[in-house]
């Protein structure tokens, strides 16, 4: 099977005079000029592949051209396509692949904004990531411009929303609402309670890390600026970044660091999804299901703190490794605390799949059919939940997924109850993964400490399965012990832009459960770090006191 | 003398409606594993409000004048109202009818705000409340009727206090229960909160009112919701006439309170319905209202 595919794929590539680089067996390179784009898109998609992302890069100094990458997915074979292109500086316009692949359609709005490329024949050329008072012909991601480069705001400029269908009211969600949690704006497009359209401008928290990354800083400090990506996943975006800077470099790990890895990674996946659960159990207005799963997850969230030094935001990855130890104390605490998590989570399960309120809520809502979710490259909890089976531990192993057993729970619901069950199995799935990786850690050093320069201008990507699906990151080295480019996509990119389809036909009151089930993180898309206001001031208690004080609150309850 | 009574009433309703307030919070705070606030939390949410700012976005004499009218409604019909059954001094001058209509007026008012405040969100929840106004309000009246048709008076005392003489046939159980399945409703909790529905339309209808004049919403809402809780312990429970009228009051008042704990218990255990799936539950009630009707009719 995967024999035949690579052979195909091969004779595709001398057939049509692309030039192939298979140094790498799970990730291929394809050359080829840029009038090739759009029929070598369709050609993966006709053999299967599953879009993932594209990325535009700026080679002016070197060879005086604007890259292309788009980046495409065979996951039974485990294999990553990536399609390499690129356009003189002078004409950099392509053509469009999103009439073929709607998911496109973001990434080549992103680089018309950040790189000034131009796409013949994309449906909806609108701005995408750049604020409405940027100004024209300033292209931030090319190296000629700074990374501190502020220009002069603009009054009078807004985001034109596209009109409504006739005949519909257009409700305004967001920036600020209490159904997102995050500052993005959605239009919907209303007839009485019906969702008829709607039309969405994000990336309003959008600040340029990745610009940040490779001009101001150096390869092992990215890891903890990659973390503050996303406040919930945040060990996803730095285990993918390091696994790309460490698969571009050659870069062998030392076993146990994975499997401290892939630890931290389910541990993270336990706190994401009893927070998911909790917030779609808010969405639909039934807040015990909120204050229960949280008050389960807190105990993650203490174990991680002992764990780590934080509740959040652990700072455990880093290239070439780990940063902790696993010591024989705090493996009987994390049994002890998955144990007492699997346990009251067994009595929230049931009480759940018993509550037909919750079914009349969540069933039917959000739906979304499997063609179409495949048509839309959706991934995660959202895709396994309308029958896409797809998962990055198990399709394209890292860390020590291989040597881990676990089920990839796949529904055919393709509504929001199904995310729900596949977002449930999955938390005991990962108990039952952080059990294995306790068990069968071998010992050894945690970090491999490379000295040797990384050579410029390798390619790699990585994908990590975050909790809301796949993470792909893709560098390409350079100079100055940093990376040339670096390209994030959570899962949410993809995801969101079938929100949209989602909504169609529903009732009003399942917007926020419609759009919560994809479990949104919305910063993750604009790549944004979260910002924590700073304590201090005048206060007569410490901060460990306050907390303890707050614990025993909870406690006593 | 009933004077005297009147303020009675008005002043129980005024004084104790934020404190069953504190109750449902407590019991869903329990239920959620959470402390809650502490009881006098709805005391003092309403003296913050009434001392903040009045932000009038509307700008029309409808928007101000809306709380007022929803309060001095709620009001008359606590005034009306024969409290652990003695008649007031407004008792006589209203019957039946008229205490549908002031309560409905109350949800009047509120529309009117909603209306008056123009804002998409209120709009939706305006709605909303119509639907469920128009859906419930006629099965609030047949509880009320089936007293009335009994002892063939329309006056309030019979309303209240004559569904169960001589005994409980079939038709009292069946119209208890109908109350009991409808109370949520009535009172506008969770899974009915749907007209306010926090995270889709963030309040709905009061989502421009702010300071005292929203003030004056939230205690027209308790005070409707105490009203709600009352009227099955004056109706489905026997006065315990002690020859004492404090006891009997304070039985009543102690009855209600269980009656917050229900309505606690059940806001805290269910998901908000949507506004579809919520009509075929009124409708339901509905046709089990009437059947409780009938069968009184007909001597059950």
């Amino acid at each position: 099977m995967k024999e035949q595919l690579q052979e195909r794929l091969r004779h595709h590539c001398t057939a049509e005079g692309l030039t192939l680089d298979r140094a790498d067996p799970r990730q291929w390179f394809v050359d080829g000029p840029r009038e090739r784009v759009r029929d070598f898109a369709a050609a993966m998609v006709t053999e299967g592949a599953r879009y993932v992302v594209s990325m535009g890069y700026d080679e002016i100094a070197r060879n005086g051209t604007l890259g292309l990458v788009h980046s495409f997915a065979f996951d039974r074979e485990g294999l990553f396509l990536h399609f390499r292109t690129n356009a003189p500086a002078a004409d950099p316009s392509f053509e469009s692949i999103t009439p073929d692949i709607p998911n496109a359609g973001w990434s080549e709005r992103e680089y018309m904004d950040l790189l000034g490329l131009k796409f013949s024949g994309h449906p909806k050329p609108k701005r995408l990531v750049l604020a409405d008072d940027w100004p024209e012909g300033i292209y931030p991601l090319r190296k000629e411009v700074p990374h501190d480069l502020v220009p002069p705001a603009a009054e009078d400029v807004a985001y034109q929303l596209e009109q409504g269908p006739p005949g519909t009211t257009t409700i305004p969600i967001g920036p600020y609402h209490p159904c997102l949690h995050e500052p993005e704006h959605f239009a919907v497009y209303v007839d009485g309670e019906t969702i008829k359209g709607c039309d969405y401008r994000g990336f309003m928290t959008h600040r340029g890390i990745e610009k940040l990354c490779t001009t101001a800083v150096s390869y092992n400090e990215v890891p903890y600026i990659a973390e503050r990506i996303c406040g919930i996943c945040g060990t996803v975006h730095a285990t993918a970044y390091s696994q790309a800077v460490e698969r571009a470099a050659g870069i062998r790990i030392p076993r146990r660091a994975e499997f401290i890895r892939t630890m931290m990674l389910e541990i993270e996946r336990i706190h994401s999804h009893l927070l998911w659960l909790g917030v779609a159990g808010h969405l639909i207005g039934f807040d015990t299901v909120f204050m229960q799963a949280w008050r389960v997850r807190e105990q993650i969230m203490w174990l991680c703190e002992r764990l780590t030094g934080n509740r959040k935001t652990y700072g455990m990855v880093q290239i070439g490794g780990v940063r902790r130890d696993v010591t024989p104390e705090i493996r009987e605490d994390i049994l002890g605390v998955i144990g007492q998590v699997e346990k009251e989570l067994l009595v929230i399960r049931k009480a759940i799949q018993n509550d037909s309120s919750i079914h009349r809520r969540t069933k039917g809502v959000g739906t979304l059919s499997h063609e179409e979710a495949v048509r839309w490259s959706l991934v995660g909890p959202v895709a396994r939940a309308r029958g896409v089976d797809i998962d990055v531990r198990r399709d394209h192993p890292y860390a020590a997924y291989d040597e881990v057993r676990f089920e990839v729970p796949v529904f055919t619901g393709c509504d929001a109850w199904s995310t729900l069950q596949v977002r449930m199995i999955e938390t005991f799935e990962a108990i039952r993964i952080i059990r294995q990786v306790l068990e069968k850690m071998p010992g050894g050093p945690i970090l491999f400490e490379f000295q040797d320069p990384i050579a410029p201008g390798l390619h790699a990507m990585s994908a990590v399965e975050a909790p809301r699906g796949e993470s792909t990151h893709y560098i390409i080295t350079g100079e100055n012990n940093r990376a040339e480019r670096w390209r994030v996509r959570a899962p949410t990119y993809p995801n969101l832009q079938a929100v949209p389809l989602m909504l169609l036909d529903e009732q009003f009151a399942d917007f926020p459960i419609i759009v919560g089930s994809i479990d949104p993180c919305f910063s993750c898309t604009d790549r944004v770090g979260v910002v924590n206001a700073r304590s201090g001031g005048y206060s007569v208690m410490t901060r460990f006191e306050l907390e303890a004080l707050g614990r025993r609150k909870g406690e006593s309850v | 003398m009933s004077t005297l009574t009147t303020s009675l009433n008005i002043l129980a309703f005024l004084g104790l409606s934020p404190l069953f307030e504190a109750i449902i919070r407590k019991v869903s705070a329990r239920v959620q594993a959470r402390q809650g606030p502490p009881l006098v939390q709805p005391y003092l949410d309403l003296l913050k409000l009434l001392g903040r700012e009045n932000i009038d976005s509307a700008g029309t004499w409808p928007f101000r004048l809306a709380p007022l009218i929803a309060l001095a409604s709620i009001l008359t019909v606590v005034a009306v109202l024969p409290l652990a059954g003695r008649e007031s001094a407004f008792t006589a001058q209203a019957d039946t009818i008229t205490l549908v209509y002031l309560l409905t007026l109350g949800g009047v008012s509120v529309l009117l705000g909603a209306f008056a405040s123009r804002n998409p969100y209120a709009l939706i929840g305006a709605s909303r409340e119509m639907i469920t106004m128009i859906l419930v309000e006629p099965v609030l009246a047949m509880v009320l009727l089936l007293g009335a048709l009994k002892a063939g008076s329309l006056d309030l005392m019979s309303a209240l206090y004559g569904a169960i003489r001589p005994g409980y046939g079939i038709a009292v159980v069946v119209m208890l229960a109908v109350y009991l399945l409808g109370l949520q409703a009535f009172v506008a909790r969770q899974p009915f909160d749907i007209a306010e529905a926090e995270v889709e339309i963030l309040g709905g209808p009061f989502i421009e009112y702010s300071g005292p004049n929203f003030a004056l919403f939230k205690y027209y809402l308790m005070i409707k919701q105490m009203f709600y809780a009352y009227l099955p312990v004056a109706i489905f429970v026997p006065l315990p006439r002690s020859g004492f009228y404090g006891v009997d009051l304070l039985v009543q008042l102690a009855l209600t309170g269980l009656v917050f704990i229900l309505i606690g218990l059940l806001a805290a255990t269910h998901p908000r319905f949507r506004i579809d799936q919520a009509i075929r539950y009124y409708a339901v009630l509905f046709v089990l209202a009437v059947l409780a009707l009938g069968l009184s009719l007909s001597g059950f």
